[in-house]
This record gives structure tokens, sequence and C-alpha cells, in this order.
């Protein structure tokens, strides 16, 4: 199957702080990749280097063959790369269906062609009953799967999810990780940062542990789960290092 | 009658009297604020376009106004370019201008953005005082008095100047109702809402700001034309003048930042509010500015959105309610 | 020729710890509050005429009325941030931008209308009097004040270090919601902050009658250049903002000095354009404050 993400030796740091070192993984095409590891880890700062909101010091990123280094992150959006963000990012002031329609006039010109599509991301992520809502009215489920329907109106081919989890009620962890296996199933690749080990086991085979900003395993849950380095990342992460 | 044919006559009796309002309106006085009005509505729309949808709140448009104004007036003075071609020279020259303008401001977020153009046009100011040589420095000059002289946009009577202002206005109108509609409409809002959230889902957010500025620069400076044909005189203290750039912002912002309508009722509160003052009190110093500030401060305080922003509210509500 | 840069450099120096009054509080407010005072200058002129006042009605020296000019105004920064700013926190740029804009208008406009528009001096026995080194003139009036803004500096820069208050402050500026965490009340140490920041703005007022003239608008020079001095020292930074605006009184005397009297405005606004140009993020990016 073909690639859909490389990342190769990619770095950056702020100053004096190593964010993250000389990190690579590669993403096969509508695989779920799960990015985990303790917290300032660099899984975020990982995705902002993708995305471009950061330029890495050095490194590379192909996304379906193409290099994302040193493009603005409207560029990449517009190669195929969508994000969620783990602090969700509405556009306040518009309702649901004006948020979606902005992710979808990347493709569609006409208003008309928009609001079409963007209903059908809304339908797709389970928003319908808020088309008119004011998007910063919103529960924490319902902007999550707003940021989803927004990234989806994009017709991304890679989608990074950033902690989509966090803050929800095991019902509704429930729902959101059905909606992944959702647009996995539509063939999407996705990249989620997580640090619910639940929605981990759920959506990915593939899973890469991050430390300080450095790869520590690379492997399926059982491998990864089992090694020793995992272990102590996790456990050594609330005492002094 | 239906609420669509309702709401279409009262949109019709408005046209009709605004249309025939200088007719029937004889004071000189009168005149002057409806004039007033229209092109403060007109620079306040033109504002709106950038600091209103996009939220980039400029507090320098007086530099683009005074382009604008010095274009046509240098034009009209040396070369005896009618003004209305001036006009559109003055708006292509801000226009260029906003470029570097831009460019540099934009560097900033924020707060800092809006020091930034105060900045710019203070620069502009002062060196339009200080060079003397290519722009009558600080006296200024006066236009000539060519009578009643349409095709240099210059009439007898003040209605014909209500009718042009008038038609700014609803270009400017015009232009922001299509925005609205259109992808660019939705862009700007995204992108003055949140503008990492807004590149992430592919909106070219530095060319956005670059273009709207543009637009913005070009309607403003055709106000700063108008501005010179209707009171015969230009200096730089005039046409830099920071209370231009901050009535453009202000009027939006009592009106409704981001809304249509919002600058044309902000203008209208705003200018008859000056008016009234004006009679009652004269012009001692300080007193309508102070008047201003408290009524922002007002408005910030307990509806920022503004006049429309807390009609739109209401209206919500009584729908929701029904 | 090195005489005349030199003279030139002193008196930029000594009005620059003036600006540095001036733009430490600024900085402080927007690392601190996350907002930019627009009306900081108005707090100078207060400041001015609280000096003003006390001086020509009780004779008082105007470095002894520090004591009551720097109290009073920090009483005053407590009730903005109680009765206004706390109420736009929160909220986006607009109000926030607006708010103090407003506020700014209102203070001036007031004092256009209630103390009209004169200019007020006042005249101590040290007015005239100066010091001679070498070939060089350094009026007394201005080293004095630039003295005592030093040593406000200094007592600031020393509360931020070593205090609880001050530590909460810094922590504040840098990481919210790690302060907020940590059990730091942030209203209590946005009303310091803005206390502290109206104290400098109203020292700086009060040092500044005996050799500059009182009227409402006199706020607006020095926000100017306080601005520009808080963009240049990088936002947010104390020392970066002592500093920018020490060498921008000095580029602002040369620009006088050698440009021409009105020029110093230019050098000033060219200063900042050029700050925007080459390194937006100010001269102290990227350091720890």
């Amino acid at each position: 199957m073909a690639e859909a993400l490389v990342v190769q030796d990619l770095s950056k740091r702020f100053g004096g702080l190593r964010a993250v070192q000389e990190v690579s993984f590669t993403v096969r095409e509508n695989e779920t990749l799960a990015l985990i590891g303790p917290n300032g880890a660099g899984k975020t700062t990982a995705f902002n280097l993708i995305m471009g909101f950061y330029r890495p010091d050095g490194g590379s990123v192909r996304a379906f063959g193409r290099e994302l280094v040193g493009l603005r992150p409207h560029a990449v959006c517009a190669l195929g790369v969508a994000r969620t963000f783990q602090v969700a990012k509405p556009f306040g002031g518009m309702t649901v269906l004006e948020n979606v329609m902005t992710g979808a006039f990347l493709r569609e010109r006409r208003p008309a062609a928009a609001h079409a599509k963007a209903r059908e991301a809304i339908a797709f992520a389970g928003l319908s009953a808020r088309e008119r809502s004011a998007a910063r009215d919103l529960t924490t489920i319902d902007q999550r799967r707003l940021e989803m329907a927004r990234a989806l109106a994009t017709e991304p081919r890679l989608l990074l999810l950033d902690e989509v989890m966090a803050g929800l009620n095991p019902a509704e962890v429930d729902q959101a990780v059905a909606l992944v296996h959702k647009l996995a199933a539509r063939g999407l690749t996705i990249v989620i940062v997580e640090h619910l080990m639940r929605a981990v086991m759920a959506l990915a085979r593939h899973i890469v542990v991050l430390d300080h900003g450095q790869k520590i395993a690379e492997g399926n849950p059982t491998e990864v789960m089992n090694n020793p380095e995992v272990v102590r990342a996790y456990l050594g992460s609330s005492g002094h290092r | 009658m239906s609420l669509g044919g309702r709401r279409g006559a009262v949109a019709a009796i408005v046209v009709v009297l605004v249309a025939v309002l200088p007719l029937m309106v004889k004071s000189s006085f009168a005149l002057d604020i409806l004039i007033r009005i229209l092109l403060f509505a007109f620079i306040g729309t033109a504002w709106n376009l950038l600091g209103g949808y996009a939220k980039q709140f400029s507090l320098g448009h007086a530099a683009f106004f005074g382009l604008g104004a010095y274009t046509s007036s240098l034009l009209e003075v040396n070369y005896g370019i009618s003004p209305w071609l001036g006009m559109l020279a003055g708006g292509f020259v801000a226009l260029l201008a906003s470029l570097p303008i831009g460019w540099l401001c934009f560097r900033l977020r924020g707060p800092y953005f809006t020091i930034a153009t105060i900045a710019t046009a203070q620069v502009l100011m002062l060196i339009f005082l200080k060079f003397r040589d290519f722009a009558w420095g600080a006296e200024g000059t006066t236009m000539p008095n060519l009578g009643d002289a349409p095709l240099m946009m210059q009439f007898d009577g003040k209605a014909a100047y209500y009718y042009v202002a008038l038609g700014l206005l609803l270009v400017s109108l015009g232009v922001t109702a299509w925005i609205e509609r259109s992808r660019a409409g939705y862009y700007l809002v995204a992108l003055g809402e949140d503008q990492d959230a807004a590149e992430a889902v592919g909106i070219d957010v530095p060319r956005m700001k670059r273009d709207i500025l543009m637009l913005s620069a070009f309607l403003t400076a055709m106000a700063g034309t108008f501005y010179v044909q209707y009171i015969y005189f230009i200096d730089p203290n005039t046409a830099f003048n920071f209370s231009i750039s901050i009535e453009a912002a202000l009027v939006s912002i009592v009106g409704g930042v981001g809304t249509l309508f919002g600058p044309l009722i902000g203008t209208v509160l705003l200018e008859t509010t000056a008016a009234l003052l004006q009679s009652w009190l004269g012009n001692q110093a300080g007193v309508q500015v102070t008047v201003y500030s408290v009524i922002l401060m007002a408005v910030i305080l307990w509806r920022p959105t503004g006049i429309t922003g807390y009609a739109l509210e209401l209206y919500a509500r009584r729908r929701a309610k029904a | 020729m090195l005489e005349i840069v030199a003279q030139a450099v002193i008196n930029g120096l000594l009005i620059g710890g003036i600006y540095a009054l001036v733009s430490i509080g600024v900085t402080l407010i927007f690392g601190v509050v996350k907002i930019v005072n627009f009306a900081q200058g108005e707090f100078v002129m207060i400041g001015m005429y609280i000096t003003y006042f006390l001086g020509t009605q009780f004779g008082m020296d105007p470095v002894l009325s520090l004591v009551i000019s720097m109290p009073v105004l920090f009483v005053i920064g407590m009730l903005v941030q109680h009765f206004l700013i706390r109420r736009v926190l929160g909220l986006n740029d607009l109000p926030q931008i607006f708010l103090t804009f407003a506020l700014s208008l209102l203070i001036l406009n007031v004092a256009l209308m209630v103390l009209t528009p004169n200019y007020r001096t006042l005249h101590t026995s040290y007015s005239d009097a100066a010091l001679h080194f070498g070939g060089l003139y350094v009026p007394v009036a201005k080293l004095i004040a630039f003295g005592v803004a030093m040593l406000l500096s200094a007592v600031l820069w020393l509360f931020l270090r070593s205090t609880d208050l001050g530590k909460a402050m810094r922590a504040a500026s840098q990481n919210r919601e790690v302060a907020q965490l940590m059990g730091i009340n942030p209203h209590r140490v946005f009303a310091v902050a803005l206390g502290i920041a109206l104290a400098l703005a109203g020292a700086a007022g009060s040092l500044l009658m005996p050799f500059y003239p009182a009227y409402p608008m006199v706020g607006q020079v020095f926000v100017l250049m306080a601005f520009v001095a808080v963009v240049l020292g990088t936002l947010g930074n104390v020392v970066g903002a002592l500093v920018a605006s020490l060498l921008m009184g000095i580029a602002e005397s040369l620009g006088i000095q050698f440009i021409g009297a009105d020029s110093g405005l230019i050098v000033v606004f060219l200063l900042l354009l050029a700050t925007l140009a080459l390194r937006p993020s100010g001269l102290a990016a990227g350091r720890a404050s």
C-alpha cells in the first residue's frame, strides 16, 4: 500500500528546549496511527510541524509524495491534510453550518455547492440538529464534532486529530470512537494524538510513542504496551527526570 | 400584506425618502449634517470590511483618506485633471500604498497592529507637513473656485454633493453586501475569529488581509477626494486627522461591527448626537469627544456587538420563543 | 563634535528615564493582563496636574509630591481594573482595545473641559539649575527625574524577582493557565499590576513638572514613545522596555540635534517601522523577562 505520510528526522527546538528530536515514522494509506506519550512529549508540536504552523529545524515531512516543509498551513490543507485542534477553535460568531461551509469553500467556489457539501459533512458528524446553532454555544462533544466536520469539508486524505477524547464522558468517548471509525471507513488516513488508552486500543493497530521529543517505541499495541521503555516513560513522567 | 411584501414596501418608502430628502430640506445646516452622515457612513463601511469582518482594527485609515485627498488635489491644481478621475487615481494610490503599509503593520497582531496603523497615519501627516515642495506643506491650499462645474466635481448648492455622497455610500454598501454572501465573506469572518483555525481549513490568511486592506484603502481614499471637493480646502492636519481614523472605527463599533448596516446606523446616531451637542453647548473644547467616549465605553461594557448586534440578539430571542 | 554628540546623548538619556517609567507600566499591564493600556499617557497627565496643584497651592516639591501622586494613581489603577478592565477580560481584541482607548479620550477631554487647554508650568528652586561636567550641561531637574526613575525601576525589578506577589505576576505573565492552577488569584494580580503601572505613570508626571508644562494633551506624546519602546523592547518585557526607552530617548535627541527641531518624532516612528520590518518581536524576543 502507498505511503500517506512520511516523517523523517523531524526536529524542532524552542530556545533551549528540544521539543521534537529526529522523529521518524511512516503512515500507510488508510491506516490509523496513534501518537502517544506523556505530557510535553512533543505530540502536538509534531502536528504543528506537519501542518506548517512551525518550521522544523531539520527533517522532512512528505504527504502523498509531496514535501510539506516550508509550506504555509493553508497550502498544506490544500494538499489534503486537515487537523483538529486540542483546544477546539470554532469560528465562534458563526453558526455550525457557516463554520463547516468555510471548510467546504476550499474545494467549492460557489456558496450553493459549499452549502451542500457542508450539510453532508455535518450529517456525517452527527451534528445536523445543531446546524443553525452558534458555534460558541456548543457542548464540548459537539465542538469536537464541529471540528471534525469542518476538517472533513476540506476533503482531506490525511486527518490529524489532536486529543479529540479530552473532556468527554465514557458515553461520549464511544460516540467519538465510532465517528473516527466511520472516517477510517471512508478511506481516510488518520493520525491521532491521544491520552485515553481505551480509545487508542479501539482505533489504532500502529502506535508511535514519544517522550521528551524522542521516539522511544513503535509497533502494534501489544509490542508497545509491553515495552519497558514505554512503561518507564509513563511512570517516570510524574517524577523528576 | 405578507411579511416580504411589508418589508418591500418599507424599503421602497425609505428609498424614496432618501432620494428626495435634499429637495425637501432647505436648511444648509441640516443638509450639511446629512452629507456628513453619508460621508462618514461611507468611510465607516469601508473600514468595516477590514476592521469589522476581518477584525483587523485599524486606527490609521486617515492615511488612505489623506492620500486620496492629496492625489486628486494635486492632479487638479497642477494638471487641471477632473477630480472624478482624481478620485479613482487617489483610490489607486491608496491601494498601492496599502501594500507596504499592510506588509509592515500585519507583522503585529491585535492591539499592536492598531498602534502600528496609528503610527503610519502620523508618519504620513508628518511627511506632508514637513515637505512643502511637492504638496504645499503645512498651510495647505484652497481648491480653485470654478463655480458650478459638475465635470470638476464642484456644484452650486449642497443637494448635488448629497447625491454624490449617497452614491458613494451605495457603492460601499453594495460591495459589502456582495462580499458578505461570497466565499470571501466567509473567509474574512473566519480569519477575524481565529487566524490559525482559518489557515488550517485552507484560507490564505496573509493574502486575504492584504486584499481586503487594498479594497478598504481604495474606498476610503475616494472619501478623501469628496471631502476636499466639498470643503474646498486641503492641509495635512485636515486630510490626515486622527479624528477621521477614530470616527471610521467608532461608527462601526457603535452600530455593529461586521454587519452591513452597522456603520450607517452608528453614523446616524453619532452625527446627530454631535449636531445636537453643538447646538446646545456650542463648540467648547472637549465636550463632544467626551460624550463620544462615554457612548463608546457604554457600548463596549454593555453591548459590545453594537446596536445592530443587540437588535439581532433581541430578534433571535423573539424568534426562538415563537 | 564629540561634545555635541555627548550632550545630545545625555539629554536623551535623561528624558529616556521618564519614557521608561511610562513604558514599563504599559509593558507590565500587557504582560500580566494581556491588555494594551491606551490611556497610560493620560495618567501621566494626571500625575502632572496633581503635582502642579500641590506645588502651587502648598509649595510642595515635585519629588516630595510623589508620596501623594503615586498612591493616588495606584488606587485609581486598582479601580480601573475592578470596574472597567475586569468586564472585558476574556472578550476578544475589540472591546479590550477600544475600552482603554475610550478611557483615554474620556480623561483627556474631561481635562480639556475642566482644566482648559492652557499650559501650566511649575517653577522650582532647581528648575533652571544645571551641573557642569567638562563642557557638558546637565540640568538638575532632569537629572533628579532620571535618578528617581531608575530607582523606581530598580525597586520594581526587585519586587518582581523577590516577592511572592511579584513572582505571581511574572507567572501570570508567562502562562496564565498554569498560574491559575497554582492558586494565584488573577484579579488580585491584575489589580496590583494596574496599580503599579499607573503609579509609575503618575511618578513620571510628577517628575516632569519642574521642566515640562502640563496640559491636557501632554499624555499623547509620552504614550506614543512608550508604545514604541514596548514594541522595541519586546512586549511584556520590563527590562526590555527600560533599555528601549533609554535608547529611544537618545535617538530622539540625536535626531533633534542633527536633523532638525521637529524631527524627533519622525526618528522615533522610523525606529518603530524599522523594528516592525526587521524584528517585529522586539530586541529581547526569545529571552525570559
